[in-house]
């Protein structure tokens, strides 16, 4: 037993280290893209589309490319690697998205001074638009931390038609016990995940926020929850800040330095610096040409786009769209009643929240196992177990995005209410639902779109040999299974299907939905 | 007419009664922090109370109170000689900022507070409603939107749904605090001539402000409260002709008086 625990906590320490580098790649790539796309008119146009489309694309599409780019570079180096680059790919979008939004809101009268003491490009990017970003970035580093925590199964595995790698931690390790009939061992390895998630967001993640909050343009009306992880931190991110506050920290000072240097290097040497860039272009294209071979890839994806056809991704998608809807409308049922109740009770917040927040830390794949079990003993169908797997990924953004647009009512709207004795239902349609509806929107949108990416791993589990699939079509199932042969071209048939109805979803019904909810309530 | 505190023969005079209340809030670490410590005050029939105290001594809480929105830890109050248990119809309340909501229109905004008459049909209500948005000088305007409305006009708005009801006691917490001193200006003559005319609601107003001229402009009688847990630290009767002219030297006195008790 002692052994094991040794076992759990070294992997719990292989696994954060892999998401810790990864994230700090996915910051350092949310920077350069979106800083960009929000200084950049032309970079923008070519940006955003392909962010949202890579947003769209689920973890399980990578797979080859992580293959292709990685595997090959090292035999413990490359999986290593391409498993970094796995998790990097769950992690990195919403934070890149964050940036973006953060430079676009820097208020004009702000940009205009800036433009006024003329400062150069590379100190506006210290100066103004990473201060900037950093309230962005550090609110999304809980939710991409979370996501990362849900891939990491997925990513510790890596399995393409006959090779496999797979990695040491927590993930593999976790699964192991379940598959070995080591019920108390698995029990135990889930509870010290949901440990190092809570220890990481008190000493980590939340000082990070309130440190954050100083970079914030302006003070937001809506008051946060006041729960007890806030006591903590709030001692602890005093102690960072006045770390922070009184030492200049040095590597900070010096890689500014380097960089101003460095800046000063490439405007004094102009034509060297665009010769570099420019052949430093054309050696990758060459390379990647000749190393992946585009052409034969081309041919490869017309002919999966062939085989796979019209009408079965249609019907694959359908029936996967259902598994979603029906998951994200059970979700939606517990918490639109549950999120009114911690509204009224205003102490249920102070229990049910720091609890839920725990319990969303809980990645629902190291679950999975357990589900599977469960889903077996009682002999339903795997139909069931999808749904389940969806609604346990997707139904914490439902409830911190309604809770958080609750807590935003206004007081006097409320205790209108109660002097006019609306109450109940009525009070519901005339005041709730209108307050919560643009955030209903954007969190079915977030929720629907995580939950496609949950479903390439709900439709079809793959636990070591065991696999169990849905057994009516699904989208999902069909990846999945491409991945698993080593059908490159079905694979990228079925990301093309599943990312394009996605982003179709996502621009034509529920952008449009957000707008119209919105502009009600200006 | 005795604005305070004990409860005498002449109770059946008062409209609102508050008698020895006390109540605190309790803050993060279990500590409570006493707004009122046994605090009795009283409100007239057809009179205009206003509300005086230093910031944060607890103005808006006692209204809260009055209006059966907050229940006080200990003591009663009293709305008609009837102990209130829960927010009534018959007290009607304007908060700082309009409240609208932003999705109904300014017909459908007012129509809310007529949301329990249920023997009224829809287009008596609409009638009622016109009646009102006329009263406050906002005819025309029942299709806008709030957010097509100036802060004055959205405050209006929030006049005619406080009256709409018929209420006979209206409270208003800093209700021009947020408005242009001349929006400020016609929305207080109209406020006073409503209240004047006896045929309209409401019968009393009891008005919480910080600014002084302006209670001593509308008030029969200003309670000045002190600092926390808030006693009355005085009472200043108003004995002059309406409206009242801010420039003559009595209304400076009565300002002066309740500056003084403000300390």
């Amino acid at each position: 037993m002692a052994q094991e625990f040794l076992e759990i906590l070294l992997a719990l320490g292989f696994s954060w280290a892999r998401m810790t580098i990864a994230l700090l790649l996915s910051i350092l790539f949310s920077l350069c893209v979106g800083i960009l796309a929000g200084v950049n008119r032309v970079a923008e146009k070519i940006i955003i589309p392909i962010l949202d489309v890579l947003q769209s694309i689920p973890i399980l599409s990578f797979f080859p490319l992580a293959l292709y780019i990685f595997i090959g570079i090292h035999p413990i180096i490359g999986p290593e690697a391409a498993a970094i680059f796995l998790i990097f790919t769950s992690q990195a979008w919403n934070i890149a998205f964050g940036v973006y939004e953060a430079v676009k809101l820097i208020p004009t009268n702000i940009l205009e001074s800036v433009r006024s003491l003329g400062l150069g490009a590379l100190r506006r990017i210290r100066n103004l638009y990473i201060p900037a970003a950093f309230p962005r970035i550090a609110a999304n580093i809980p939710p991409s931390w979370a996501n990362g925590l849900y891939f990491l199964v997925a990513c510790e595995i890596i399995t393409i038609g006959e090779a496999e790698w797979r990695l040491f931690g927590i993930g593999t390790v976790s699964t192991g016990f379940m598959l070995a009939g080591k019920i108390p061992q698995f029990f135990i390895s889930l509870a010290a995940v949901m440990i190092a998630v809570v220890l990481s967001n008190i000493f980590l993640f939340i000082p990070l926020m309130r440190l954050s909050e100083r970079y914030k343009f302006e003070e937001y009306a809506a008051e946060a929850p006041r729960v007890w992880i806030e006591r903590v931190t709030k001692s602890i991110s005093g102690v960072i800040g006045k770390l922070l506050a009184d030492r200049k920290i040095p590597s900070y000072a010096s890689a500014s330095q380097i960089i101003s240097r460095f800046s000063s290097m490439v405007r004094k040497n102009k034509i060297l610096a665009s010769a570099f860039v420019v052949m430093a272009v054309a050696a990758l294209s060459i390379y990647a040409i000749s190393s992946i071979n585009v052409l034969y890839y081309l041919e490869v994806v017309a002919s999966g786009l062939g085989r796979f056809g019209l009408v079965d991704p249609l019907v694959m998608i359908g029936f996967s769209l259902s598994r979603v809807a029906s998951a994200v409308l059970i979700g939606l049922t517990w918490v639109i009643p549950v999120s009114i109740l911690i509204y009224e009770r205003r102490r249920l917040e102070k229990i049910l929240v720091p609890l839920f927040q725990v319990l969303a830390s809980l990645p629902a794949t190291l679950l999975m196992p357990l589900i599977v079990a469960l889903v077996l003993e009682a002999k339903l169908s795997l139909e069931t177990g999808a749904v389940i797997m969806v609604l346990l990924g997707t139904q914490w953004y439902l409830f911190f995005f309604i809770s958080g647009a609750m807590r935003g009512i206004p007081r006097e709207e409320e205790e209108l209410c109660r002097l006019l004795k609306i109450r109940g239902l009525k009070k519901f349609r005339h005041l709730y639902f209108p307050r919560i509806f643009p955030s209903l929107i954007m969190g079915c949108l977030v929720a629907v779109g995580g939950g496609w990416n949950t479903l390439v791993i709900a439709e079809r589990v793959v636990l070591d040999d065991f696999i169990w699939e849905v057994e009516n079509p699904g989208i999902g199932k069909a990846l999945s299974g491409a991945v698993m042969r080593g059908d490159v071209g079905i694979l990228t048939a079925a990301t093309i299907w599943m990312a394009g109805f996605i982003v179709i979803l996502n621009r034509f019904l529920w952008r449009r939905l957000y707008q119209k909810a919105t502009r009600l309530l200006v | 007419m005795e604005a305070v505190a004990e409860p005498t023969e002449g109770m059946r005079e008062n409209i609102l009664e508050l008698r020895d209340i006390s109540f605190s809030y309790s803050m993060r670490g279990g500590e409570k922090l006493r707004v009122f410590d046994n605090l009795s005050l009283s409100v007239s029939y057809a009179e205009f109370l206003g509300i005086a105290g230093p910031s944060g001594c607890g103005k808006s809480t006692l209204l809260r109170i009055m209006a059966g929105l907050l229940k006080p830890d200990n003591g009663g109050v009293l709305f008609r000689g009837k102990p209130l248990k829960e927010p009534t119809p018959r007290i009607s309340m304007m908060f700082q900022s309009p409240a609208l909501f932003p999705w109904y229109t300014v017909l459908e905004n007012v129509m809310l507070a007529l949301i329990h008459e249920k023997e009224l049909t829809r287009r008596e209500k609409e009638e009622r409603v016109r009646v009102f948005l006329d009263i406050v000088g906002l005819m025309g305007f029942e299709a806008a939107y709030p957010a097509e409305l100036s802060g004055g006009m959205r405050q209006r708005v929030a006049l005619a749904r406080a009256l709409v009801a018929q209420p006979d006691l209206l409270l208003m917490d800093e209700p021009f605090s947020n408005l242009d001193p001349l929006t400020a200006i016609s929305l207080r003559r109209e406020i006073e001539t409503l209240w004047m005319n006896q045929s309209l609601p409401p019968s009393s107003v009891v008005m919480v402000s910080h600014d002084i001229e302006e209670l001593v402009e509308l008030s029969d009688t200003i309670i000045v409260l002190t600092k926390r847990p808030a006693k009355i630290a005085g009472i200043v009767k108003i004995d002059m002709e309406r409206p009242r002219s801010r420039r003559s030297r009595e209304f400076y006195e009565y300002v002066d008086k309740v500056y003084t008790l403000l300390g």
